[in-house]
């Protein structure tokens, strides 16, 4: 099986293996040692008022934070398929992949936008507490990632769609990208865990 | 462009004189050499000469930001003025920057708009922050109410700036990705993207006056400056590696000239 230019299992699958450009793993720990930084400062700022983080908290809807989750979770379950699919060489496969992917992506996107709209609505702006500066803060930094992967999503079906989709570059890419994608999945499993669910 | 003397054979004054007249690659380590010197004094002018950052709080009345203008009557305009001798410094930083951009295999366009958007933004980014402030320290009996305004143009008009910086280290990711010369290690790409995200952090400034995000809050100013540093620093590194292994060739960089 072809993998980022290499051949998992050669050598008896003893060799190092690293999927995509180890590069992307170097982008995946700057940006979680960033959101550590995010997530220290709200827990040492929660630790000063948890009365007010409490009771902020409770405005927020956990259904949607767990559809948020399992839909997210899904399109990672999603991107990985298509990278099992891009490695088999099955580039259609792979691309009805990163369509159901695109698919919990704009779900995602939808449930984000109507929560903000109902929290604004009912009073809860960016700048009405601590909390819910955090909660926009967090959650649209977290936005603001996901788009990017909508360009990541879009560098995968070029390369699947184009003459050398099976090519040890082309799989490279689709590896790096899909390593994005599950970053932005994994920060929000954490974003989800401190705004949600932790009380 | 070689010599048949070889410089190391030379003492050391004389080296440095062999590779002022005969090194090819004189002009791009003098723009290098700029650009560390520049930074060097970037960083203790802003953060010990003149005191100005970390910066102060959004929230402060008009009487102590009266105040914090009287405390550096004599540091803003001591360092301002130097900063205003070396701001030119920027224009060959940036060209340097660029000149990393056109020696890869991606459009020209890119060397050419990073060099136009950095160029632009050192107006209101750098100079008329100083500006603001300098005049701010200039006429100590001005009405308060002139300097609070000061005070807010000076360090809006540098956060406000976040924006270019944000597309212009977009420009530099994108060139690098792209680029099959490999001119700089993918990573590199990465870490811009690290640094254009959190540019954006620094936008809500412009709605706090207090907390993480307000223009010197832990998240806005704190942390984006531990990732502005750590990025500095890789890119000045990169670039020197990047000269080092110029051969002034059109096609993928050597792993290392000797």
């Amino acid at each position: 099986m072809r993998a980022g230019g290499r051949t998992v299992g050669e050598a008896g699958g003893d060799a190092p293996f690293v999927p995509g450009q180890p590069d992307m793993w170097a982008f995946v720990l700057f940006e979680t040692l960033v959101f550590t930084g995010y997530f220290g400062f709200y827990l040492f700022y929660r630790a000063r008022s948890p009365a007010l983080f409490l009771h902020a908290q409770s405005q927020l809807d956990v259904r949607i934070g767990v559809v948020n989750t399992l839909v997210l979770l899904l399109s990672s379950w999603s991107v990985a398929r298509c990278v099992q699919s891009s490695r088999a060489g099955a580039s259609r496969a792979a691309l009805r992949d990163v369509a159901v992917t695109v698919f919990f992506a704009v779900i995602f996107l939808g449930c984000k936008v109507a929560e903000w709209s109902r929290l604004v609505r009912a009073g809860h702006g960016p700048d009405s507490d601590d909390f819910f500066t955090y909660y926009f803060f967090l959650t649209g930094i977290h936005f603001v990632h996901l788009l990017i992967g909508f360009v990541a999503l879009g560098v995968i079906v070029y390369r699947l769609r184009g003459a050398e989709a099976r090519s040890p570059e082309s799989q490279e890419l689709v590896e790096t990208c899909a390593t994005y994608w599950h970053t932005v999945d994994f920060l929000w499993v954490l974003i989800f865990a401190l705004l949600y669910v932790i009380r | 462009m070689t010599s048949a003397v070889t410089p190391r054979a030379l003492p050391l004054r004389r080296r440095l004189l062999w590779h002022c007249r005969n090194n090819p690659k004189r002009e791009l380590w003098l723009a290098w050499g700029t650009l560390v010197v520049f930074y060097n004094v970037f960083f203790p002018v802003f953060f010990v000469v003149t005191r100005v950052q970390p910066p102060p709080q959004p929230a402060w009345d008009l009487a102590t930001q009266v105040q914090w203008f009287h405390e550096r009557h004599l540091g803003i305009p001591l360092g301002f003025g130097i900063i205003f001798a070396i701001a030119g410094m920027t224009a060959v930083n940036n060209a340097l920057i660029a000149y990393s951009m056109r020696r890869m295999s991606v459009s020209r366009a890119f060397g050419y708009s990073y060099l136009l958007i950095y160029s632009l933004s050192a107006v209101p980014g750098l100079l008329l922050l100083c500006i603001a402030l300098i005049v701010g320290t200039l006429r100590p009996q001005r009405d308060p109410r002139l300097i609070g305004w000061l005070y807010d143009f000076a360090f809006l008009s540098f956060d406000g700036t976040m924006g270019v910086f944000l597309i212009g280290s977009l420009i530099w990711m994108l060139a690098i990705l792209l680029d099959k010369n490999r001119v700089f290690p993918k990573w590199f790409g990465y870490l811009n993207l690290c640094n254009a995200l959190t540019e954006v952090v620094v936008s809500p400034c412009w709605i706090f006056r207090r907390g993480v995000l307000a223009w010197n809050g832990q998240i806005a100013w704190w942390l984006d400056m531990v990732v502005f540093g750590v990025y500095t620093v890789a890119f000045i590194v990169m670039l020197f590696r990047m000269i080092q292994r110029e051969d002034f060739g059109t096609g993928p960089l050597p792993a290392r000239v000797a």
